[in-house]
């Protein structure tokens, strides 16, 4: 099933999401990245692709020290 | 950690040491370096590791008695030891290069002075003078050499030529005085150098300072004077390898002016009977010379080649864990002290992964012939890091389990005894998991030690799972709790059916007596009826290791239900669970886990629900010894983390029903009375990413209640994050009908995110 990113809007605002640099922690790091957000509310979406492909690489590099 | 105490775990290994007979050796010579080189015909350094140690070759490879052949391990296999003398000569003789090094230091301006000119005068004074001391040795007869043991001049050998030719070779590249035919009568005559070596040879003059002798330091009580070869009453090779350790002491004393070990080691003779098992390694010969002149190439290669290359790394060649990361147990000691060296929370840390990927399960001691636990190490490094805590302590890996045990001490906590009493001599205490992989597994093993003991129930979770992730605190609090209400039963004996929960409580709560069920079912003639399979293996858990007890009670009920038992080659073999490493690292866990299971390919009786659980999951035929015994096995699915949870909350209900006479009534939240249609699949991805149903509830029930979702129009989507402290979990769905919500796909990560949320 496709979750094509573009296709999801802020159910609470009703707004089209937009990417917005946007900080990450973990383990004592911090990074920035680019990720869809409600342009009026300010909630996060990070979709599947994301957590389980890159997001799940940089954990594995992060506890691999 | 301190350095000094994370190298305590590992300081009795000696895998890299030099094997026993290179301790039997005087020289201490690397004799596996020597024949592994010697085994691929690698003459010339061969011959450089071989002179190095002997110092005069030619005369070493003539005149040594061999010791180390005593402890060549190659004969507790029944074979001749390697042949060592020959295999020497054969180096020697086929080595192209055999000229000394030379050492391009500048000439220093201390004067030694060496009185006799045997060979260990010599070997001193070679030493020292490749140091670039300046060295003058003092000898009354007017060449070289000393006396055979039997007090015949070396000169008189049949080899002397040999040995004379040595002796030039090795001084070809160094200078030094050599003073035939001159008697030193009394030390003032050498007062101007600024160390003196004695080496008169068996019965020499000592100038009165034999009885001072130092056998460690080689040192008199003339400060700059030493002494040492046959003279101290030592063999002629001991009198050499005496001479070269010397000639280390006294350069430190002409660097200092102190006499000192710096530049020396000192062997353990004792090593010299440190032997390895050797299980499956073949016996080979010896080779024979085909001629009266020694070995040919080919020969002095075979011959070589039967050595073992004795080194132990029975750990690491029996562990996955060690196998994967590549590391000695003395590295992963240091690197677990440096680990915690480490300040500031933006550091990283050493060995993250590996901490966690141990199963912490006691098969590298149980292998190890110095009883060296890298699984203790490990669990020290997770509680040292647990304790240090900040943001780099990887609080995920260990989560869900201990989200498990916060259930199993608050919730399904339930300490009970029976028939109103206020005390009882016995208590069950099952373990969170045996329940919760099968109610019957409990409750039958209940109404069977009611109706032989007086026997109280105490449902808790032993605290492995805080033990694991070096939550000592949590550990604490928890063994308190169970201490507290094992006293208000009266401090009965605990009756275990879990390895694990029964390792626990030796370990931190010994003065509870404990026994196991499968011991008390097993004293019951004929209990068990059920028999699955007519052949089996009995799968140990790791924790039952050295519990015979256990062992034996699970072998007699199985057997008597009439399954021919089969032993694994290797028992007590973690089966993937232990020590909690699934999350930390799960592409090890899944290859564990495999492993075991293809270790028979009998089917298993196991008595761990962890083990039951692993091996279920991966299709493996098996059965809990309590299927056999009360008949249960009935095409049981492996609960999902929901079910499980049910069962529990079912488990104690009937027993507090039973013992107490309440109705429990378990926490209950919003979000209960949702509905999720969650296809196989789905379900299985769920259980794989250790994400249960009941989260998916909370997740899309707050997404509901505060209209923070996503919508996807084209497809009829919602999309909904749940972010708790250590993990977010993400969930898309499609609502059916009210409350009722079709699940399309789950995910997780660990790292967080910042969000800052507004009212709209
Ligand atoms: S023959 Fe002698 S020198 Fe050679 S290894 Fe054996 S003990 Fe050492
Ligand atoms: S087999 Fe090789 S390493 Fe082992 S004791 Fe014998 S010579 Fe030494
Ligand atoms: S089993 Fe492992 S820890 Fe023990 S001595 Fe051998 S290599 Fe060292």
């Amino acid at each position: 099933m496709s979750t094509g990113e573009k296709n999801w809007k802020c159910a609470k605002c009703d707004k089209q999401l937009v990417l917005k640099n946007t900080d990450f922690f973990y383990l004592g790091h911090k990074f920035t990245y680019d990720v869809l957000n409600c342009p009026q509310c300010g909630k996060v979406l990070i979709p599947k692709e994301l957590a389980e492909g890159r997001m799940a690489e940089l954990e594995e590099a992060l506890e691999d020290k | 950690m301190k350095l000094e105490d994370a190298t305590r775990y590992t300081e009795k290994c000696f895998n890299g040491e030099p094997a026993s007979c290179s301790y039997a050796c005087p020289f201490h010579l690397d004799i596996r370096s020597f024949l592994e080189k010697v085994s691929r015909g690698r003459w010339v350094p061969a011959y450089k590791v071989l002179r190095n140690a002997v110092i005069f070759p030619g005369i070493v490879s003539v005149l040594c008695d061999e010791p180390c052949r005593e402890h060549c391990q190659r004969t507790l296999l029944g074979d001749e030891a390697l042949a060592m003398l020959d295999l020497e000569a054969a180096c020697i003789k086929y080595a192209k290069n055999t000229k000394p090094e030379f050492f391009a230091i500048p000439p220093k301006s201390e004067r030694v002075a060496v009185i006799g000119a045997g060979v260990s005068g010599l070997a001193c004074a070679l030493n020292l003078a490749q140091k670039k001391y300046s060295v003058t040795v003092f000898e009354k007869e007017s060449g070289w050499g000393g006396k055979l043991p039997n007090g015949e001049r070396l000169s008189s050998h049949p080899r002397f030529a040999d040995f004379d030719q040595d002796i030039a070779l090795q001084f070809s590249a160094v200078d030094v005085e050599f003073r035939y035919g001159t008697e030193i009568k009394s030390l003032t005559e050498l007062a101007d150098f600024d160390a003196i070596y004695i080496a008169t040879g068996k019965g020499g003059d000592s100038f009165g300072l034999l009885a001072s002798w130092d056998a460690e330091m080689f040192t008199t009580s003339e400060p700059k004077v030493f002494m040492g070869g046959t003279l101290c009453g030592v063999s002629k090779m001991e009198g050499i390898a005496h001479s070269v350790q010397a000639s280390k002491i006294m350069e430190a004393f002409l660097q200092t002016g102190k006499a000192s070990l710096v530049n020396a080691q000192v062997y353990d003779k004792k090593n010299c009977e440190r032997y390895l098992k050797h299980d499956g390694a073949v016996s080979v010969p010896r080779v024979i010379a085909s001629s009266p002149d020694g070995y040919t190439e080919e020969e002095a290669k075979k011959e070589a080649a039967r050595c073992l290359l004795c080194d132990c790394d029975y750990c690491i060649a029996s562990c996955e864990m060690l196998q994967k990361f590549r590391k000695k147990p003395h590295k992963i000691a240091v690197e677990v002290a440096t680990d915690m060296q480490v300040t500031g929370n933006l550091a990283s840390r050493a060995l993250t992964r590996q901490t966690y990927s141990c199963n912490l399960c006691g098969h590298c001691k149980s292998v190890c012939p110095e009883d060296v636990d890298i699984g203790a190490l490990l669990q020290s490094s997770r509680t040292a890091r647990k304790n240090a805590g900040g943001e780099s302590y990887p609080a995920a890996f260990h989560d869900f389990w201990l989200r498990e045990m916060d259930f199993a001490v608050s919730e399904g906590f339930l300490a009970a005894t029976p028939n109103g009493k206020n005390e009882c001599e016995y208590a069950f205490f099952p373990g969170c998991q045996l329940g919760a992989f099968n109610p019957d597994y409990v409750l039958k093993s209940y109404e069977f030690l009611s109706s032989k003991y007086d026997c109280g129930i105490l449902l808790n979770c032993c605290g492995a799972p805080a033990y694991w992730a070096g939550d000592e605190s949590l550990l604490n609090e928890n063994m308190e709790k169970i201490k507290q209400a094992w006293n208000e039963m009266g401090q009965p004996t605990l009756v275990f059916a879990c390895a694990t929960c029964e390792s626990i409580f030796n370990m931190f709560l010994p003065e509870i007596k404990r026994v196991s069920l499968y011991a008390l079912l097993a004293e019951e003639e004929g209990i068990s009826s059920i028999r699955p399979y007519d052949e089996a293996v009995v799968f140990d858990p790791c924790n039952a290791r050295n519990n015979h007890g256990l062992e034996t009670g699970v072998r007699k009920l199985a057997t008597e239900a009439g399954i021919s038992l089969h032993e694994l080659k290797e028992p007590n073999r973690c089966c993937g669970y232990g020590g909690h490493i699934r999350l930390a690292n799960s592409s090890l866990y899944e290859e564990i886990a495999q492993h075991r299971a293809e270790a028979s390919d009998k089917p298993y009786i196991v008595y761990c629900v962890n083990c039951q659980d692993v091996f279920a999951r991966r299709g493996k035929e098996c059965s809990h010894i309590l299927d056999l015994v009360f008949d249960l096995k009935k095409g049981l699915k492996v609960p999902t983390l929901d079910q499980k949870r049910a069962n529990s909350v079912e488990v104690k209900k009937i027993l507090m029903k039973k013992e107490c006479g309440i109705d429990f009534e378990p926490e209950t939240h919003e979000w209960d009375g949702l509905k999720l249609l969650i296809s196989d699949e789905m379900q299985k991805d769920m259980e794989n990413k250790l994400i249960s149903a009941a989260d998916l509830k909370e997740a899309i029930w707050q997404a509901e209640s505060s209209g923070y979702k996503f919508y996807n129009e084209s497809e009829g989507l919602f999309m909904c994050s749940m972010i708790k402290p250590v993990i977010t979990y993400w969930v898309q769905y499609k609502e059916i009908a009210p409350q009722t919500y079709e699940i399309v796909s789950v995910y997780c990560h660990r790292i967080h995110f910042k969000e800052e949320v507004k009212q709209p």
